[in-house]
């Protein structure tokens, strides 16, 4: 969890994710789902601090939102985090083919989903 | 998949969110960092800002493979701008609105407006009690014809699953339009 110096907490995400404001991959949304891969389960003992809490967190599937608010980080250190586990094979990042929020199919799926609520 | 939940602060965006999210509504926090184009009260134009903004979502299962996230933005909405990376790929957007204070709602507006994101306003009603005529809060935002002004309850589950259904019914239609246009 963030310390409460505030000079330790602006300090820190930048420390975590070793300067780098952009994450590898640029497409990882907020909402992005994320699942630990097998390769990341089994290295889970060679990862350390936040991202083998990814990787333990993420044996279920989550959203990088979800994964920043459980381990108290920053969106844009998750984001950055996730990247690079994702381009290290240790979690995959479910990622559409094409914009789905513009996909008919899609929208009206959503609007089914929404309906079933009672 | 995500809906975002705009609106001033205090107007019941976490309340909506909180009212139909599967899971207790979660926070985040994101650094926002402008590069200066924000003039504070004082008048001075700082060299650059950089402030934490709290992100409060929910979500909901759509079926095996979608889950549907709702972002509610960050309070402070004279941040706008700085919104990219919590709308970019939504599928719309829900602008809450307290008609005691409707000047609050403006940002929002103005920025789905601009960033041609389909949206629906969504009348809280405090007390359910809807004090002005739906035509006369449409003609106070100044909002275009095609959007749909609807009324909510942000307590109420059902009521927040209806507004969210008017922003997909809306955006479906807009879909549906650019598609029909741009066939030859």
């Amino acid at each position: 969890m963030p310390e409460q110096d505030p000079d330790v907490t602006l300090l820190r995400p930048y420390l975590l994710t070793s300067g780098r404001a952009q994450p590898v991959d640029h497409t990882l949304e907020i909402e992005t789902q994320v699942v630990t891969s097998d390769r990341g389960a089994a290295s889970r003992q060679s990862l350390t601090f936040e991202r083998r809490d990814i990787v333990e967190l993420c044996r279920t599937t989550m959203s990088v939102a979800e994964i920043a608010a459980r381990l108290g980080l920053h969106i844009g250190v998750a984001r950055v985090l996730v990247a690079d586990l994702a381009a290290l094979g240790h979690v995959i990042v479910c990622r559409p083919a094409a914009a789905l929020n513009q996909d008919l199919g899609m929208i009206e799926r959503v609007i089914r989903g929404l309906e079933a609520i009672r | 998949m995500k809906i975002v939940i705009a609106g001033g602060f205090g107007v019941g965006k976490t309340t909506a969110v909180g009212a139909i999210s599967e899971i207790q509504p979660l926070r985040t926090e994101a650094l926002m960092t402008s590069a200066g184009a924000e003039i504070d009260r004082t008048g001075h134009v700082p060299a650059k800002t950089t402030t934490t903004v709290a992100l409060d979502f929910g979500c909901i299962t759509i079926d095996d493979d979608v889950k549907l996230y709702l972002f509610g933005t960050p309070g402070q909405d004279r941040f706008g701008f700085m919104w990219h990376d919590i709308v970019h790929g939504a599928l719309g957007a829900l602008v809450i609105v307290d008609t005691r204070r409707m000047d609050d709602c403006y940002p929002a507006v103005d920025y789905f407006e601009k960033a041609g994101m389909p949206f629906v306003v969504g009348v809280n009603l405090f007390d359910g009690v809807l004090a002005h005529d739906l035509e006369d809060i449409r003609w106070a935002l100044a909002v275009n014809e095609e959007v749909p002004v609807v009324t909510l309850d942000a307590r109420d589950r059902i009521s927040v699953r209806d507004a969210l259904l008017a922003v997909l019914h809306h955006t479906f239609r807009r879909v549906r339009t650019q598609r029909t246009s741009t066939v030859t």
